[in-house]
């Protein structure tokens, strides 16, 4: 049964800001690091958590060309971190 | 009815998805070192971004769109044990020594 | 005169005969007296059994190199030395066998490396940096010995049924992604993708797979990789739950630790498999691949006990080698674990 007044798009919407939320508390730990990997790895979670609410707007909005940014940015975020890990490391090669 | 099992199962999907999301942005706050918070991190990647992703090709339906979601996971899949790897890696060869319950006994690390 | 002093790294190649030939050769012609010291670089540490296998290996390869030295030198003025690198260090890629090389060059005044144009520094070292220019970076010079390759050759020009079905294979891939991402039913994106798929193809075949396809083989391994992705999926649940209750209970009960795990797959693939795996399966993360042995980082005793159990490495040893290969011992039974202490890296 559904809910009167609850649309599927009122719930992408509401996941999206949530997303957001917990977005910003990750952003927490790329401030305080303390190493750079510590500030890198949280910059790539919050990459994939871009692409979460990406696609969740995508879908919130009906807006289906949302989806080629996300996979954009995912495809990024991933080059992303791998050359930052090479280049944190003096010797580079980390692949 | 179908409809209403639709509605059902993509707020199952999406709390889930927010469930797994919250507990790896706990463990990305709490845990002691950047060892054990990639750990948690690929949570993120896989359950939570899974069954975000989830929720939205159910919504979309059998569509287009919805092979772009699938395409989606699968990068997702594929690319973030990478970045983990690298990561990780990295952190190991700048010297950063793991966390360990000797180590906090004694005072090391915070 | 000063004797002229050349550095030959071997590796078990085709071309490594013709590039001992060549050393000889060159380095009388150049000067009256030549001294070749025959080398071969260990990837692996010596005390570790497929260590001992390679020693072994290596041991045959140099004496084998300096009879062939002394063969194309008749009654030249030569001297051959033979040594084992990498025996009390642990060398990983070009990287560090570029550096062992010039250590050595250093050590015994040796100005000049002739390089194998086909040589591997380590097993499966295709995505790192060529040994070229690794041995630029520390700068030694190296004159890469003018070879008649005859596995390659056929690779890039040949007719040879392997190139056609690399470039199938490749063209089919990159025309099915254009595909999905463009309009399935509208001719520009069927025209134009035709069209960049037969760039890619051409142009990226000889570098996208880096072994032989099978006609038969691959096919049943890209099914069974269909069969693989859902149980990783189940492992991966099932590894989520029991981090969840430990990340959210306020005392945090975790046990890190850095484990040490020979893998028994072959080859850079199954590896990536199983690695990418490994790390997916959160509880357990891959740190250091080196070959077959994985540097893991455990968070919990549970992870750590299911990792030891060795069931996401039976299963990609199912994708890749069949049913029956699936059969072997969990690495703790065969002894191929370790549980390394916090101060190692």
């Amino acid at each position: 049964m559904i809910p009167s007044g609850v649309t599927v798009e009122e719930v992408f919407l509401g996941a999206a800001a949530l997303f957001v939320v917990l977005a910003i508390m990750m952003f927490y730990r790329a401030v305080a690091g303390p190493t750079t990997q510590d500030r890198l790895l949280a910059v790539n979670v919050l990459g994939t958590n871009t692409v979460v609410i990406l696609a969740l707007l995508a879908a919130g909005l009906d807006e289906p060309w949302f989806l080629d940014i996300a996979l954009i940015y995912a495809l990024l975020n991933f080059l992303m971190a791998v050359a930052i890990s090479k280049f944190t490391v003096e010797r580079g090669g980390v692949l | 009815m179908i409809e209403s099992i639709r509605f059902w199962a993509i707020i199952v999907l999406i709390a889930f998805g927010l469930f797994f999301t919250f507990v790896s942005a706990m463990g990305v706050l709490r845990l002691p070192d950047v060892y054990a918070r990639a750990h948690t991190a690929s949570q993120a990647d896989t359950l939570g971004a899974g069954l975000a992703l989830a929720a939205v090709a159910l919504a979309l339906g059998w569509q287009h769109a919805t092979v772009y979601t699938v395409l989606l996971l699968f990068f997702v899949f594929i690319t973030n044990p990478t970045a983990a790897h690298a990561i990780a890696r990295s952190a190991a060869e700048s010297g950063i020594d793991p966390w360990t319950k000797e180590s906090e006994e004694e005072g090391e690390t915070k | 005169m000063a004797a002229e002093r050349v550095l030959v790294p071997l590796s078990d190649t085709v071309t490594v005969r013709q590039t001992v030939g060549y050393a000889v050769q060159s380095g009388l012609e150049r000067a009256d007296e030549l001294e070749v010291h025959l080398v071969v670089a260990l990837p692996h540490e010596a005390d570790l059994i497929e260590g001992q296998q390679e020693t072994e290996a290596a041991k045959e390869l140099l004496s084998k190199a300096a009879n062939w030295v002394r063969e194309d030198a008749g009654s030249g003025p030569i001297t051959v030395e033979t040594t084992l690198l990498g025996t009390d260090e642990y060398l990983f890629g070009p990287r560090d066998f570029a550096s062992a090389f010039d250590d050595y060059a250093r050590e015994h005044d040796i100005e000049l490396v002739v390089l194998d144009p086909e040589y591997q520094p380590g097993a499966t070292a295709q995505m790192l940096q060529s040994i070229e220019r690794e041995l630029d970076a520390v700068g030694l010079a190296y004159d890469e010995a003018p070879v008649e390759r005859p596995a390659r050759h056929e690779r890039l020009v040949g007719d040879g049924t392997e190139r056609f079905d690399r470039l199938f294979a490749l063209f089919w891939i990159s025309y099915g992604f254009y595909l999905i991402l463009g309009d399935p039913t509208y001719w520009f994106d069927l025209v134009t993708g035709a069209a960049v798929a037969g760039i890619v193809s051409v142009s990226l075949a000889h570098i996208t797979f880096t072994f032989p396809l099978d006609r038969i083989q691959s096919p049943i391994r890209t099914l069974r990789f269909g069969l693989y992705v859902p149980y990783l999926i189940w492992e991966i649940v099932k590894a989520n739950l029991a981090i969840s209750i430990v990340i959210l209970r306020p005392s945090l009960p975790i046990d890190p630790t850095m484990t040490r795990l020979n893998a028994r797959v072959r080859g850079g693939l199954p590896l990536l498999a199983l690695a990418n795996s490994i790390t997916l399966t959160p509880g357990t993360l891959v740190v250091r691949g080196d070959d077959q042995r994985l540097i893991v980082h455990t968070l919990i005793p549970s992870a750590r006990e299911d990792l030891f159990d060795g069931s996401l490495e039976r299963a990609v040893r199912f994708v890749f080698h069949g049913r029956e290969a699936a059969a072997i011992a969990s690495p703790r039974e065969r002894g191929d674990t370790e549980i390394l202490g916090g101060d190692e890296q």
